[in-house]
């Protein structure tokens, strides 16, 4: 015989204070991303002009890919980077890719074969971060750290740490081609942008990749072959990094040491995304508006003559608020 | 004759040291609600575990409608027609109702998700089955306990499953909540699926339960008609003991006060309460969810600050500023949410239970481990531990036996006063026996016990005096003897209109 009563458990509704605490941090996101553009229109002299605008897409499309890379690793692991996954080697392994295309185009191989192979470099390494994180159950925070190393060194190795220029049709068609006004890596952005929010967010497979991640244990018990999906968003993130090589190569017209830098930049887009979903999850909508943010961010210093050392001191904050509102959000 | 929804035979499961199942039998027919019921450890969960393909057994024979299944996987048992719905909502949080609903068997146009189809659906079904008006499109991690479970079964149905596995589906639901469940139970049992439900609550087994089947110590010890045979008989087989000595009777000298209370007031919870806890006493506080009988134990305990008001401990007025201070003043205290505020798995037995009393069992800071050795080992005997020894590690106990091993860890600091809160919450009934048996030691050696519980048939049993608080009030107090569940209930309710106080 028990006394108990149960308060009535019903949580929705704008009054609760953790929906409306979800709806501040969005609109705040939304609120700053305007501010800031509005700040640049105003200051930056030549920011607002067509040719700018798009040359700052073009700039994003990298970081875009390499972006979208990183959220596909988020929804199959969880956004806690504390403890769910990540892939740290994605811009080290985007660079090992280049490496491998620039030397074997500069061998005589041709685009038929060189970029398979590019390609097919990025999955191996992105097999090895599922190996490392599925297989051997390492923390994927040192796990991919470890993958990033291999890569990076490879690419050194590969590459005498010099730039290995490249020149090829479809570099031209890739750097200066346009069509209907809107230069081809624009195009690869939007494209493949329309292509991934329909795999992620219009598929089964999407689904259960947001399953896997929002609740391992509840995925297991629908009956979900966890591991295989969360080798798949591996394996898929260096995908992504052999295709971003190709752009990458075609922008610079080589293969140049350094890529390995835009880790920072990767993770701020990909982390500043989830800010920008209704349910704070990583989204491809979302991704796609946080590399544009700092694709902005990065263009507009650069107008103001401002160092671009800072830009990378502004990244790191971004990513330190975001995760801290984030996760405050999530507890309150 | 056909073949049984489930048959599970000679099932044989070791952990490590532990021999979690001793061939043990399930069979389950089709269009039978069949209960599933033994103490924690018994080996409930691991026998529904197996089935469900997360642990592999080590002996026995699994057959599905006839077909035997060698290895089985959470996928394969899916395609079997066979679904469990988890004690612990396993959903993932971010999903929508309808997605978790639909997982795995979405509904698709193409290679695309039919999100239309799917809330429709799922909104059809939600209304089909409990009547329920629920968007489709919200969120898992904004819907109550008793919505979630709904969406679990409500996933079950809409995969066409035959057999459906409920593990304490009631746990956390309210009675009209418990009602609406039943009702769908008996409608999908005259639509022909088995069911195995699985239930510390006696009396939901006798009211919807076929068939019973009884484990004790990982094997079955009877299948039987709960309504034939009666709760009684199926408690007895559980515990092997006769219900008579549930609540074990003490005699003990009710000496003087050790802790006074006077006019203790925490703003919007409790206002004016006094009291004395005297030397041997079981003092009882009862009320309703939110009457502030845990706010007032949290403030003895130093976790919360009065705003008026003193407590007297040794002849002196007590400012607990934090629990530290308490448990220095010579106060223990039982969280409620072991799971949470409990043990640290990864340690052993002896090495959880020994910490909150270290002071105790060391000299000029090493651990006396001869004294520890002996503490911890009669604790192990006295709460019945079921453990090979003191240093098996706690995460190859059972839930039920972890759990013990809190309350050891918290009753073998020496403390004046206890304070309990809610300690026979999800144990059973075995266990129960002896945390009251524990109590009553504890009483016998003078010491003072504050007693905070809902189950108002062993507050009825266990103290000596019992205060009943009303929306921050104590409204009544009864001595043994006039103390009855009843009269209880109706104060706890408000239905005791004016205070009847009577000083003792």
């Amino acid at each position: 015989m028990t006394a108990v009563e149960h308060a009535p458990a019903t949580s929705r509704g704008w009054f609760n204070s953790k929906v409306f605490a979800k709806l501040a941090i969005r609109l705040g996101a939304f609120a700053a991303f305007a501010g800031i553009m509005i700040y640049f229109a105003l200051t930056a002299r030549g920011f607002t002009t067509t040719y700018n605008m798009i040359n700052v897409v073009e700039q994003s499309t990298i970081l875009g890919f390499l972006a979208f890379a990183m959220t596909v690793v988020f929804i199959g692991t969880g956004t806690d980077v504390q403890k769910g996954g990540i892939d740290l080697s994605i811009a080290a392994n985007a660079g090992l890719c280049a490496a491998v295309y620039a030397v074997m185009m500069r061998e005589g191989y041709g685009n038929y074969v060189a970029i398979p192979a590019a390609i097919g470099t990025g999955m191996v390494i992105g097999f090895f971060n599922g190996l490392a994180v599925v297989t051997l159950k390492i923390m994927p925070l040192l796990g991919t750290l470890a993958v990033m190393n291999i890569a990076a060194g490879v690419e050194l190795t590969l590459t005498e740490n010099t730039v290995v220029p490249v020149q090829s049709d479809l570099m031209t068609v890739l750097a200066f081609g346009r069509f209907l006004g809107i230069s081809t890596l624009a195009w690869c952005l939007i494209i493949g942008s329309v292509l991934l929010v329909w795999a992620i967010h219009y598929s089964k497979i999407g689904l259960r990749l947001y399953a896997v991640g929002g609740h391992i244990e509840a995925a297991r018990a629908a009956g979900i072959n966890t591991g295989r999906y969360v080798y798949g968003a591996y394996i898929f993130s260096g995908f992504m990094a052999g295709v971003a090589s190709i752009l990458i190569v075609s922008r610079l017209s080589s293969s140049t040491p350094g890529t390995g830098l835009m880790l920072l930049p990767i993770l701020a887009a990909a982390l500043l995304g989830t800010v920008f979903s209704r349910r704070f999850i990583p989204t491809i909508g979302g991704t796609l508006l946080a590399a544009l943010f700092i694709g902005f961010l990065a263009n507009g210093f650069q107008l103001l003559g401002i160092s671009s050392y800072w830009v990378s001191g502004v990244q790191g904050a971004l990513i330190l608020l975001v995760v801290t509102v984030t996760s405050f959000a999530k507890k309150h | 004759m056909t073949a049984a929804a489930i048959e599970m035979r000679s099932i044989n499961k070791i952990f490590g040291p532990v021999k979690a199942l001793d061939d043990a039998d399930l069979v389950v027919e089709a269009g039978t609600i069949h209960g599933l019921v033994g103490q924690n450890g018994a080996g409930k969960s691991t026998i529904i575990k197996i089935l469900a393909g997360i642990y592999r057994r080590t002996s026995g024979n699994v057959s599905v409608f006839g077909k035997p299944l060698d290895q089985i996987t959470p996928a394969s048992i899916e395609a079997e027609g066979v679904h469990f719905i988890h004690q612990d909502r396993l959903l993932v949080p971010t999903a929508t109702v309808a997605e978790a609903i639909f997982l795995r068997n979405e509904p698709r146009v193409g290679p695309f998700i039919n999100y239309r189809e799917m809330n429709r659906r799922a909104s059809e079904l939600l209304k089909l089955y409990f009547e329920l008006d629920l968007d489709p499109r919200t969120l898992i991690s904004e819907l109550s306990t008793a919505q979630q479970k709904i969406v679990q079964i409500t996933r079950a149905l809409a995969h066409d499953a035959k057999v459906m596995v409920l593990d304490e589906p009631t746990a956390a639901l309210v009675s009209r909540e418990v009602e609406s469940l039943f009702s769908v139970l008996r409608r999908l049992k005259t639509d022909g699926l088995a069911i195995v439900f699985i239930s510390h609550y006696m009396s939901e087994i006798l009211e919807i339960c076929d068939v019973v089947t009884v484990l004790r110590n990982g094997t079955d010890v009877g299948v039987v008609d709960p309504s034939e045979v009666g709760i009684q008989k199926i408690v007895e087989m559980m515990t092997n003991r006769d219900t008579s000595e549930m609540y074990p009777r003490r005699e003990v000298e009710i000496g003087a006060p050790v802790m006074s209370v006077r006019n203790l007031t925490v703003d919007g919870a409790f206002e004016d309460v006094s009291f004395d806890i005297r030397s041997g006493e079981i003092l009882g506080l009862t009320g309703l969810l939110g009457s502030g009988d845990k706010e007032v134990l949290n403030t003895l305990f130093g976790q919360i600050k009065p705003d008026a008001g003193e407590i007297i401990l040794h002849d002196k007025q007590q400012k607990f500023g934090s629990p530290v201070d308490a448990v220095n003043a010579g106060v223990a205290k039982i969280p409620e949410d072991r799971r949470a505020h409990g043990v640290a798995t990864g340690l052993s037995v002896g090495e959880n239970m020994s910490l909150a009393s270290l002071g105790q069992l060391s000299t000029r800071g090493f651990v006396d481990r001869k004294k520890e050795a002996e503490v911890v080992d009669g604790l192990i005997r006295d709460l019945g531990i079921k453990t090979p020894d003191r240093h098996t590690l706690v995460k190859n106990l059972s839930g039920g036996n972890q759990q013990k091993v809190v309350v050891g860890k918290w009753l073998g600091c020496n403390s004046e006063i206890s304070l309990l809160d809610e300690p026979t919450v999800a144990v059973d009934v075995g266990a129960k026996v002896e945390i009251y048996n524990l109590m009553n030691r504890l009483a016998s050696e003078g010491k003072g016990l504050v007693f905070v519980s809902s189950d108002l048939e062993e507050v009825t049993e266990m103290c000596d005096r019992v205060l009943v608080i009303y929306r921050g009030k104590i409204i009544g107090e009864y001595k043994r003897g006039e103390i009855d569940a009843d009269r209880l209930l109706a104060a706890a309710s408000g239905a005791v209109a004016e205070t009847e106080r009577k000083r003792a």
